[in-house]
């Protein structure tokens, strides 16, 4: 039993599941306090998602999406490079993405990859400017990512207002995408298949991005593990003075690894635009890369656990919204609970402080025993 | 006949007020930010912590029916605030970052959330009569024609911004706790080495900058408006990092360059009477960050490398000379 919890993995996989349930525990203290029918409110939102099933599918089309941003995150985070800068090739990702699935006139075969690749091209682009500025110039990537993220937006903005919005349209918003530049539905639109079809297409959203997503992780797994760029990436990562000693070229992988991680990013707008929104919106995402953070962290920036937390974490938000709907419990719970998830994870001290006073207060223990034994058991407590 | 209109309103002495008073809120927090860049743990949760502090203030001042209440308890929260950021980083061992992150994202629902249990609205607390801080106005010089619109009649915390700048760069500079803070920042271990509790340094460097930007906060919803709306920071504690890095690292470049954030953020106002895009306006400061890191790098590369080839020079000649001996 002792062995099994010395086990790294299993600590691990004890640690975030402590840190969850205690977040969970906390928030339902909250609960408690406030709401005035806490179990309702709580089952709303520890349910939520499985209890309709459009509400299943909001859950499935989100964890995509954090997938995808929590890949971004997590490839830059390996390699010890605090990018911030999801936000900014996500944006520029919906952009791209939705000018050519509105504008290109191609069919659906070629415009929707079309979209895709521009998408991703964009996001290498603007990836590949804070590292370039990180590995030559040695810029802080916080603060070259967060001014990239602001600029995008302006950009963003300004098309949209100036260029992208049609004349008679009172709000700040594209025309909805035609079909052509839509993704379509997971399931195929086969004779076989119909009656599953009209199920999803009629309550759901989830579209072929649920396939692309599921490749994505495979090649980001293998990427970070399994190729020498890979390997390069997580020796920068761990020491990279060491790499470059080693003879790594670092500047060079320094650029990649923030290019590659905007790609991730950038597919994550094309999703949002293409596949949940179906047309440029306004503040297309808010708060979108900092939860990437939360996915990226949970998953221990590890490519193969990224969709798992982005599952986990994606019920938790979509918990939250329903929760907010159905109770007197206002949806920001949830940002209280987010929050001390991070802290609870991250906090490398915590167990081993726990530890250290369970071992120091058993050594006094034993210490008492063994002082009090040769005064013939003369207790003092 | 628009574009004169817009270059009177830029080149008038309520425009030049009007830029003082939009980038405290910048500066404030940007001496903040600048404290702990020095001390080399790099508070990322600034944003956070002035919306704790715009809330607090409100909150208090509002229930309190007291202005100083308010001032003092956003004040407090927001040292609270940032002592929890200093408590994982330090005690813990969480990246300051991550935790940063997790106090921004703590900050901006918590805020929403009790706002909407105390007041049952989630956008604003406009439903509160929460106060609103006095301004001064300064005998003789409000009666100077330009000169009176510029420097009188602000609130009491735009004077107190540029007194703090004054002291923040005496703190630095001319103390011993100013030394400490920037040696640590340099290199902790060789701090520690010479007797300098390291770990005790940063945790002040980051409580003072939880005040720093409790102010610029408090100067939000009790100043600039007189009341909390829902993530109304807006990126400022972000811009604010971005003018410690514009401006040298430096004090008072510092503070210049959260100025300069301000002009374009007032004059995006003014332009939107003319066809000129705001948003493209507003996007400058951040490329003109962008560009100060690049020739910041290329300043520091250039002198590196004129460095090695002193060094390298030298030893030349030493070598030289020990041959001809």
């Amino acid at each position: 039993m002792k062995k099994f919890f010395s086990n790294p993995a299993v600590r691990e996989v004890l640690r975030i599941f402590i840190a969850i349930g205690s977040a969970l525990l906390l928030g339902f203290i909250i609960t408690l306090f406030i709401s005035k029918d806490p179990i309702g409110a709580y089952k709303a939102f520890l349910t939520g998602p499985f209890t309709k099933f459009n509400r299943f599918g909001d859950w499935i089309e989100e964890s995509i999406t954090l997938t995808l941003v929590g890949l971004s995150v997590a490839i830059a985070f390996k390699a010890n490079m605090f990018s911030m800068g999801t936000q900014g090739q996500l944006v520029l990702g919906a952009l791209v993405s939705g000018v050519v699935a509105l504008y290109v006139p191609l069919p659906a075969t070629l415009r929707i990859p079309l979209a895709l690749i521009c998408a991703m091209a964009v996001g290498f682009i603007w990836g590949w400017i804070p590292g370039y500025l990180k590995a030559h110039l040695n810029a802080n990537e916080i603060v070259s990512t967060l001014m990239l993220n602001t600029i995008a937006i302006k950009i963003y903005d300004y098309l949209l207002v100036f260029y992208i919005k049609p004349e008679d349209a009172g709000y700040n918003v594209s025309a909805i995408f035609p079909p052509e530049g839509t993704l379509p539905s997971f399931i195929p639109n086969v004779p076989f298949f119909n009656n599953i079809y009209t199920l999803f297409t009629k309550n759901t959203d989830i579209t072929i991005m649920l396939y692309i997503v599921i490749l994505a992780v495979i090649v980001a797994y293998y990427l970070v593990f399994k190729t020498p760029f890979g390997y390069k990436l997580r020796m920068i990562g761990s020491n990279i003075k060491f790499a470059r000693y080693g003879g790594i070229d670092t500047k060079k992988t320094m650029i990649l690894v923030f290019a590659i991680s905007g790609v991730y990013g950038a597919l994550a707008g094309a999703h949002m635009t293409m596949g949940i929104q179906h047309s440029i919106i306004t503040n297309i995402s808010i708060s979108m890369a900092f939860e990437g953070i939360i996915v990226a962290i949970l998953a221990r920036n590890n490519p193969l656990y990224v969709p798992l937390t982005a599952l986990a974490y994606g019920y938790l938000r979509a918990g939250a919204n329903i929760m907010e709907r159905s109770s007197d419990m206002s949806r920001e719970m949830i940002a209280i609970i987010q929050a001390l998830i991070i802290l609870f994870v991250t906090a490398e001290q915590i167990l081993p402080t726990v530890q250290k006073r369970i071992e120091e207060r058993k050594e006094q223990n034993s210490n008492k025993e063994e002082s009090s034994l040769p005064d013939g058991g003369s207790h003092e407590l | 006949m628009n574009f004169n209109l817009v270059l009177q309103g830029i080149f008038s002495a309520l425009f030049i007020a009007s830029v003082l008073r939009i980038s405290t809120a910048l500066v404030l927090p940007a001496l903040g930010g600048l404290i702990t860049d020095l001390a080399g743990s790099i508070n990322i949760s600034l944003e956070g912590t002035m919306l704790v502090s715009a809330f607090t203030g409100v909150i208090v001042s509002g229930f309190s029916h007291n202005v100083w209440l308010g001032v003092l308890g956003g004040i407090l929260s927001g040292i609270l605030f940032s002592a929890l950021l200093a408590y994982f980083h330090l005690y813990l061992g969480t990246n300051i970052i991550l935790a940063g992150t997790a106090l921004n994202i703590l900050a901006s629902g918590g805020t929403v959330f009790l706002l909407f249990m105390l007041t049952g609205d989630k956008g604003s607390s406009s439903t509160l009569a929460s106060g609103v801080v006095p301004t001064v106005n300064i005998p003789f010089i409000q009666d100077i024609p330009f000169l009176g619109t510029v420097l009188s009649g602000h609130n009491i915390f735009v004077y107190g911004a540029f007194l703090l700048t004054f002291l923040i760069n005496k703190l630095l500079y001319n103390t011993k706790f100013g030394v400490h803070l920037r040696a640590v920042g340099e290199d902790p271990v060789a701090a520690t080495s010479v007797g300098i509790n390291a770990r005790r340094t940063k945790f002040m460097a980051i409580l003072i900058s939880g005040f720093l930007a409790s102010l610029g906060g408090l100067n939000l919803s009790m100043a600039y408006l007189s009341s909390f709306q829902r993530d109304m920071t807006a990126g400022r504690g972000f811009i604010a990092l971005a003018a410690v890095y514009l401006g040298g690292r430096k004090p008072w470049g510092t503070v210049l360059a959260a100025i300069l954030f301000g002009i374009a953020d007032a004059l995006s106002n003014q332009l939107g009477t003319l066809n000129i895009p705001s948003q493209l306006v507003q996007a400058i400061p951040y490329a003109i960050t962008i560009l100060a890191l690049v020739v910041n790098g290329i300043r520091t590369r250039s002198q590196l490398i004129e460095q090695t080839k002193r060094f390298q020079e030298r030893e030349l000649s030493r070598a030289n000379t020990e041959e001809q001996k």
